[in-house]
């Protein structure tokens, strides 16, 4: 359930798939720690204390979290705000007034490429909610924010 | 505005060679040594190898990083690209440039070159910035980058220069007023540090007491203890309290803040006497707190968080460290802030105490639960718990709300209070936040996020019922226009 404030669009489709894949990289590299530790660590009660639990784990984080974790996120420009809530335990809604914005970013790495995906991230003046960060938005909505804020400041500061 | 340079530029070559020469000790020093010393003897050819094979890597990928690295001068704003892999566009609106600086370290100033910071106002590492470019370059960026936003020179060049501005006395500390509050200043950090030196001493004493006496004294010895014990404390507590004066002398003496048009103006100290300027303009909220003891006898503390910059790095500054409320009230009057006003101040949702006494009570019973283990007497702890949980019944009537005309005003704390004025116009972002318990108790905390903040305490309105929450993050949104 979403918080009544504006209807949120959900993410490209390809932005699951980058969860998925960076899960998938951090499974392996503890598949890859937990077997060495079973390997190396001496007197282990049993076969697979640690890697049983790390299976478990790698399981969650590939299989199942990052559907939920996709579908979670959500964000509406309205023109003067930004809106951008995710967050599978703890349910996080970052409201941006647009006029607050001090710089913006468009950034794709090679995976968020390869899914036609890029994240977009608002800089404002702020301490501690002073980055705002929108991943999974197609390269053109990036670069339409991205415009329609740059646009809107533009116009106030002139004023 | 004529010659914008929109096309793109690059960093200037010799960037390459900077760089190349400045990452020289940790490339190309270190790991060609390492791997020829990994045998029982030096192996010239394979550390030769490593360094000649490691310098091609740094200089083509320094290369490549310097290649990909490019800036726009646009009419609207500044656009910077780079990353190899990971591109990234940064776009800075040319509103947005506060001010651009020119910083020459010692190899910049070998190479005849100049790394340029455009600064927002943001944090540190938001900002753009050119590294490195020629000086004649950092010049003609300055120039051009500063010419978009003439506001600041001509607000300085208004004044009449010849004119006294008219200078006022907001408040002052009298010496009677500094001692009374170095008696609050009282720290039990102070306590403890010097209890445990005393404390150390004691039994280097007592031991050489039992050295020296032998058996027969141990009965002596320990009610000598006791009384030792005795007598420690409250020489602690005296040394401490001394300590606690002497230090807000130190720092509060001649306490005096004067307002002249446009700033105010601190002056305190007895041994560095210390002087600041605070800007109106920079105030982006304001603070009145009251300790738990000293609040009780009515003195306020009333401070103003300013725009980060580089002579205030706490954010927050003391406007009057030790007040009445009437004090207090003249001090905030003289700041571009609106009076805290106690009335109509609406409460959170009845789930913040449960969620208070959570909070507070969960550490401390999981603290002494755990060390209990280890060290019995610190069961006792235990009994602090009852105490965070009666302190959470009061959380809620001390938590309360609302919003003004021009800023929402935040009001928490049992024991230490703190008083939040918060002008729209400093909100930056706003965030609607719900954990798993809360959102069982139908409940949100709206996170309001203002330049400049730093330490703990934030002016946050906790556990508000869900709706109210989502109306205020929204109506505080809205303003913001």
């Amino acid at each position: 359930m979403t918080l009544s404030f504006v209807p949120l669009t959900p993410l490209e489709r390809g932005q699951l798939h980058v969860i998925r894949l960076r899960a998938i990289r951090t499974a392996l590299i503890l598949l890859a720690a937990a077997i060495a530790a079973e390997i190396f660590v001496p007197d282990l009660p049993m076969h697979g204390v640690i890697l049983g639990p790390v299976l478990l784990l790698a399981l969650w984080i590939t299989v199942f979290a990052p559907g939920r974790r996709w579908r979670r996120w959500g964000y509406a420009f309205t023109g003067s705000e930004l809106h951008v809530e995710y967050g599978l335990l703890t349910r996080v809604h970052t409201i941006v007034p647009v006029l607050r914005v001090q710089h913006i970013d468009v950034s794709q790495d090679v995976l968020e490429r390869l899914f036609g995906v890029a994240t977009l991230v608002l800089h404002t003046a702020g301490s501690d909610g002073n980055i705002v960060v929108l991943p999974g938005v197609s390269r053109t909505t990036a670069e339409e924010i991205r415009d329609a804020i740059r646009q809107r400041i533009g116009s106030a500061a002139h004023d | 505005m004529t010659d914008a340079g929109a096309a793109p530029r690059r960093l200037h070559i010799l960037t390459v060679i900077m760089r190349f020469v400045k990452r020289a000790p940790s490339t190309l020093v270190v790991p060609p040594l390492a791997l020829g010393f990994m045998g029982r003897e030096f192996h010239p050819v394979l550390a030769f190898g490593a360094f000649a094979a490691i310098a091609a890597a740094v200089i083509v990928s320094t290369w490549l990083g310097w290649w990909c690295f490019t800036y726009t001068i646009g009419e609207e704003e500044v656009l910077i690209q780079h990353g190899v892999l990971r591109r990234e566009r940064r776009s800075i609106p040319r509103g947005r440039i506060q001010d651009v600086s020119i910083e020459r370290g010692p190899f910049a100033r070998i190479f005849g070159l100049a790394l340029v910071r455009i600064e927002t106002g943001g944090g540190k590492a938001e900002e753009g910035e050119l590294d490195s470019v020629s000086l004649a370059e950092a010049e003609r960026l300055r120039a051009l980058l500063r010419s978009y936003h003439p506001v600041a020179t001509v607000v300085a060049g208004d004044e009449p220069a010849n004119a006294e501005p008219v200078r006022r006395t907001v408040y002052a500390m009298s010496l009677g007023r500094v001692l009374l509050r170095g008696v609050f200043g009282f720290s039990m950090l102070w306590l403890a540090a010097i209890y445990g030196a005393i404390h150390s001493l004691d039994r280097v004493v007592k031991f050489d007491w039992e050295k020296w006496f032998g058996e027969a004294e141990r009965v002596a010895i320990a009610q000598f203890s006791l009384l030792a014990l005795a007598l420690v404390l409250v020489v602690a507590l005296l040394l401490g309290v001394i300590a606690g004066i002497v230090r807000t002398l130190l720092r509060d003496y001649g306490f005096t803040l004067t307002h002249e048009p446009g700033r105010f103006r601190r002056v305190r100290g007895l041994l560095t006497r210390s002087e600041i300027v605070i800007a109106d303009r920079r105030i982006q909220l304001g603070l009145v707190h009251r300790g738990a003891i000293s609040g009780r006898l009515g003195w306020n503390t009333v401070a103003v968080q300013t725009l980060g910059g580089s002579d205030d790095p706490t954010g927050r500054q003391e406007l009057a460290p030790f007040a009445t409320a009437e004090e207090a009230a003249q001090v905030i009057a003289a700041t571009p802030l609106p009076p805290f006003e106690r009335i109509g101040l609406r409460p959170v949702a009845p789930a913040h105490i449960l969620r208070s006494a959570f909070r507070h009570g969960l550490p401390v019973a999981l603290a002494f639960g755990i060390a209990g283990w280890f060290l019995p007497l610190l069961w006792w702890g235990l009994l602090l718990v009852p105490v965070s949980v009666v302190i959470a019944l009061f959380q809620r009537s001390h938590h309360r709300y609302a919003l003004r005309d021009t800023s929402l005003q935040v009001m928490r704390g049992v024991l230490s209070q703190r008083d939040w004025i918060v002008p729209f116009e400093s909100i930056q972002t706003l965030t609607v936040r719900r954990s798993w318990l809360q959102r069982r108790l139908g409940v949100a905390t709206v996170r309001v996020d203002t330049a400049g903040a730093s330490g703990m305490h934030r002016p946050d309105v906790t556990d508000a019922p869900l709706d109210a929450a989502l109306a205020l993050a929204q109506a505080l949104a809205a303003r913001v226009d």
